[in-house]
């Protein structure tokens, strides 16, 4: 219960007054004032649908926003939700707020959620991003149902996305969770999910919270933490997921977020993953997957530019990380005309692989060769939209299947750069 | 001891329900009578109460349980006499105990000599003082309200073939209160019984007295003008005596009984029974305070009424489909426990038998605004028989002690009106007036007691109300004032133990003494007062500024 001394006194007195909960919502936010009044009430509005008689409760934790978005989460009355919705509610439905200490940080907000969750006994919690444009009140029910009706102790989401959406979690997260933890959670890495006190106390005990990362990719160790804990695991199809706002250029944050906190669970995990010998699938409510095929505009020439670019400028990174065929493959697709270039499936693998075995080795700064593996995603990006300029739904989810494989494939090669250490 | 005089008595009442048939049986014949009832009045004067609300007593076939009256101006012969029921009134105003008995306003049994005259003949003089019609298709759409035995409010007879208009049992007729002459005779009725010095009726059923096509033919104005009418008159005639109605509206359609303070006394608060069960339950006070927030206002001398069970099934009407599945659920998970849009159940078993809840309930019953009415038997915990079919599960002798037929009569078992409860936890054995009263900490003492405190100060029956709403929602806490005079009261719902933070800024100042106890607490400073309190913990508090 050390939790108690990070919650600050005004927050406890909040938790206290709630007690215990059979729902919790958590919503981290910073500034989403323009956003959050809405999806406050279309919480509140899932929750009076899916669990009219459940003790409920929605925890704002915010990172100091100075737009007014804590007064306007306590501040949206049910009342609001209940006329156009047609909805009564039983029970008290609290709506509390607290402030972490320090800059906003996605690991500090769930760790905040996971106290509160962790304090009132709550026994099923989603978190929901404010980011999420097009949050539905159903989505309440589809992450918290299979937890408190079911017996799950984590819900991942599947979305409707555009088939060039997601390149990250399509091309690295899901195929390398997938071949590493035996799991098929197309969604390892995503801001909305639901789980069970049970697997939230797990883990806030269990966390290393201040392990320097700045919470980043929390909700990936999360997902790798329910695995590696046998918890019971399913997945839920929530529809097409928009974005409040999208930012270009944030790749390197992302692979820090994403593969930073893939690559570190790794060591750890070894004892886990280094016994998985195949993947299987999950239980899922609706589609696993859904593909928008309309067309986008995609600057694909500056993303080859910046592979080969990334090459030629960082070939002494790339030799302390990559082996002597990796990088000489590299260099020889790098010097390749936009026609002719691919970046093939098994050299993406064996990258990949690679830069994971170095980044246990701590061949150089680990934060450097997270960043050095930007140029190269690049590269794998070019092909993966080329490939899949005209491909249909079927044919991308073919090809992503294929890269899977691949992933599964060469998992022994994994393994042996990963013993030869030893 | 004499009655008071004050014409506002029923403000300050704390009402004892009872059938007569139900609580001592005089003369051996396995049911209750008056001279029995009378012989219990010093347990009930002890008990602290001083109104009792008699059920029908009147001659009538018993197809429901009374409420089927075949003579208006008599008693029934099971009963007693009607010199019988002058003593045992006199005996009760000695004691300065009220009598409020029942009147059946709406309807008749099909057995009345009014109904047999009636449909005799289309030419007979009271063929018209029912609702009468060839066709079964007027007022349409009017709701059923005894869903579980009646299909159509219309009852055809083969006596004058033509078909009779019911509300209720087909064996109750409406009367037509669209003529002169019923209402006259009402009237009479009720001054037969005023004369002879009751203090008060609870009219029953009094939504239906009119009917008109295009209307559902509940509160219509024209009914309203004839409760006003009996009103001028019992205010010209007979002043200080009571109306009681008996609505199962919503507070807003209940609103208009009281008119301007010139139609009924009082009336049942319906809808807000069922919410302190569903509170306590959800361990949340929203269902409470939210029906409160929506209860309006009411003329200066009006009152409303209280309860947590009578002799009718727990009426789940005034709630929401949501609420009465939460309702069903929680408190009636077998389907025999279950009647029309209700659940026929007792208090102490609907709360397990749980003392802190019973208690608790008890004590939010005190001190909301209106006047309390404490079901017989409940005082001591009584459970019911969902084996009996209707609502009579809740009629059962009253238990007076562990003996022969719990000390209800000296008839043969086979001879007793209903059976005795007699399973091992309610059974009377084992719950009884006798052994209640022996042992100090008794539910029977403890009503006792409470009863004795709300009646220690006026603001609980004409005290204003202020809701506090702390951030815990599992307390109910509200300030009654009158005057001067400040009550605190702070109920927890959970059944864990609590700590609040009240403001009380507006009370800075005074010293909360439990009222129970007499005890000091801390001054009311400027900071958030804090309070813990157990399970289904209560406070009541006076405020006092020293």
């Amino acid at each position: 219960m050390a939790e108690e001394s990070y919650l600050t006194d005004d927050f406890l007195r909040q938790l206290v007054n709630v007690g215990e909960v059979d729902i919790l919502v958590g919503l981290p936010t910073h500034n989403n004032a323009q956003t959050i009044g809405s999806i406050v009430q279309t919480i509140q509005s899932g929750i009076l649908r899916g669990f009219p008689r459940e003790r409920a409760v929605i925890i704002n934790a915010d990172g100091g926003s100075r737009d007014g978005t804590r007064e306007l989460v306590t501040g949206v009355s049910i009342d609001d939700v209940r006329p156009a919705s047609n909805l009564h509610a039983l029970r008290t439905l609290h709506s509390i707020s607290t402030e972490y200490p320090n800059s906003p940080s996605s690991g500090a907000a769930l760790r905040t959620i996971l106290a509160a969750a962790e304090l009132l006994r709550a026994k099923a919690c989603a978190v929901l991003s404010p980011n999420s444009a097009n949050i539905e009140r159903e989505w309440i029910s589809k992450l918290l149902s299979p937890i408190y009706r079911d017996g799950f102790d984590l819900v991942t989401p599947t979305y409707r996305r555009h088939k060039f959406e997601g390149l990250l979690i399509t091309n690295l997260v899901y195929p390398m969770t997938r071949a590493l933890y035996g799991l098929r959670i197309r969604e390892a890495y995503s801001p909305e999910f639901g789980f069970s006190g049970r697997l939230g106390s797990q883990f806030l005990g269990q966390h290393a919270w201040n392990d320097g990362t700045e919470g980043a990719g929390v909700e990936l160790r999360f997902t790798l933490a329910a695995i590696t804990g046998r918890n019971l695991i399913c997945q839920s199809f929530l529809g097409e997921k928009m974005h409040v706002e999208r930012h270009a250029a944030d790749l390197v944050p992302a692979l820090r977020e994403t593969v930073g906190a893939l690559f570190s669970a790794l060591e750890p995990d070894f004892p886990v993953w280094s016994a998985v010998t195949h993947s299987q699938s999950l239980p899922t409510t609706g589609a696993d997957h859904e593909v928008i095929l309309e067309p986008l505009r995609v600057n694909r020439k500056r993303l080859r530019e910046m592979f080969s670019s990334g090459v030629a400028e960082l070939e002494s990174v790339f030799q302390s990380i990559l082996s002597l065929s990796t990088l000489a493959e590299l260099k020889r697709i790098a010097a390749l005309g936009e026609e002719e270039f691919h970046y093939p499936p098994e050299l993406w693998v064996r990258t990949v692989y690679e830069f994971a075995a170095s980044y246990r080795k701590s061949v150089i700064s680990r934060d450097h060769i997270i960043q050095a593996l930007a140029p190269l995603f690049r590269g794998r990006a070019f092909t993966f939209l080329v490939e899949n300029r005209n491909a249909s739904e079927d044919e991308v989810e073919n090809n992503i299947e294929g890269l899977c494989l691949e992933f599964e494939r060469l998992k022994p090669y994994l393994l042996q750069l990963w013993e030869s250490r030893e | 001891m004499s009655l008071n005089r004050d014409v506002l008595w029923y403000k300050d009442a704390i009402v004892y329900q009872v059938h007569v048939r139900t609580f001592h049986d005089s003369n051996g014949d396995g049911i209750g009578d008056f001279q029995g009832l009378e012989e219990k009045l010093d347990y009930l004067q002890q008990l602290g109460i001083n109104a009792i609300w008699l059920m029908p007593f009147f001659p009538s076939p018993l197809r429901d349980d009374g409420y089927d009256i075949a003579d208006y101006n008599a008693v029934h012969s099971s009963y007693g006499t009607l010199e019988d029921f002058r003593k045992f009134l006199g005996s009760a105003h000695d004691r300065g105990i009220r009598v409020i008995i029942e009147m059946v306003l709406n309807h008749t049994s099909d057995q009345h000599p009014w109904f047999q005259e009636s449909r005799s003949s289309p030419d007979n003089p009271r063929r018209d003082w029912y609702v009468w019609s060839d066709t079964d298709r007027r007022y349409k759409g009017v709701r059923i309200i005894f869903l579980d035995t009646e299909t159509s409010n219309w009852a055809w007879d083969p006596i004058s073939k033509s078909f009779y208009w019911h509300r209720f049992f087909s064996h109750q007729p409406d009367l037509n209160y669209d003529n002169p002459a019923v209402r006259e005779q009402m009237w009479n009725v009720m001054k037969f019984w005023l004369e002879m010095g009751v203090d008060g009726f609870r009219l029953d059923a009094v939504p239906y007295l009119v009917e008109r096509e295009g209307t559902n033919c509940e509160n219509l104005p024209e009914t309203h003008a004839v409760l006003k009418e009996l009103r001028r008159k019992l205010d010209e005639q007979f002043p200080g005596r009571m109306l009681l109605a008996e609505a199962n509206q919503w507070p807003a359609d209940l609103r208009p009984y009281f008119g301007d303070g010139d139609e009924f006394h009082m009336a049942f608060h319906f809808p807000l029974m069922p919410r302190m069960f569903m509170g306590l339950k959800l361990e949340d006070r929203k269902p409470i305070t939210e029906i409160l927030q929506q209860t309006p206002e009411i003329p200066a001398l009006c009152q409303w009424s209280l309860f947590l069970r009578n002799h009718d099934e727990l009426t789940l009407e005034m709630v929401t489909d949501l609420e009465r599945d939460y309702m069903y659920d929680s408190y009636a998970e077998s389907k025999t426990m279950r009647l029309n849009l209700g659940i026929r159940r007792r208090l102490a078993p609907l709360l397990d038998n749980d003392r802190r809840r019973i208690e608790l309930m008890n004590g939010m019953l005190m001190s909301l605004p209106g006047t309390p009415i404490i079901y017989y038997g409940d005082e001591i915990g009584m459970g019911d028989n969902i084996n009996l079919g209707d609502r009579n599960g809740v009629r059962t002798p009253m238990q007076w002690d562990g003996g022969t037929n719990g000390g209800f009569s000296s008839a043969p078992l086979e001879r007793l009106y209903s059976p005795l409860i007699q399973d091992p936890v309610y059974g009377y054995p084992a719950v009884n007036v006798l052994r209640q009263k022996a042992s100090e900490h008794s539910l029977l003492n403890w009503m006792q007691r409470i009863v004795t405190v709300r009646k220690s100060t006026g603001v609980f029956g004409r005290g204003s109300i202020e809701f506090l709403y702390p951030a815990n929602h599992r307390i109910l806490a509200y300030v009654r004032r009158l005057g001067n005079e400040v009550v605190l009261v702070v109920n927890n719902l959970s059944s864990t133990a609590q700590a609040v933070e009240l403001d009380l800024r507006r009370y800075k100042g005074n010293i909360p003494i439990e009222m129970f106890g007499g005890n000091m607490f801390p001054r009311v400073g400027d900071l958030p007062y804090l309070l813990t309190l157990g399970p289904y913990q209560f406070y009541w508090f006076r405020l006092r500024r020293v």
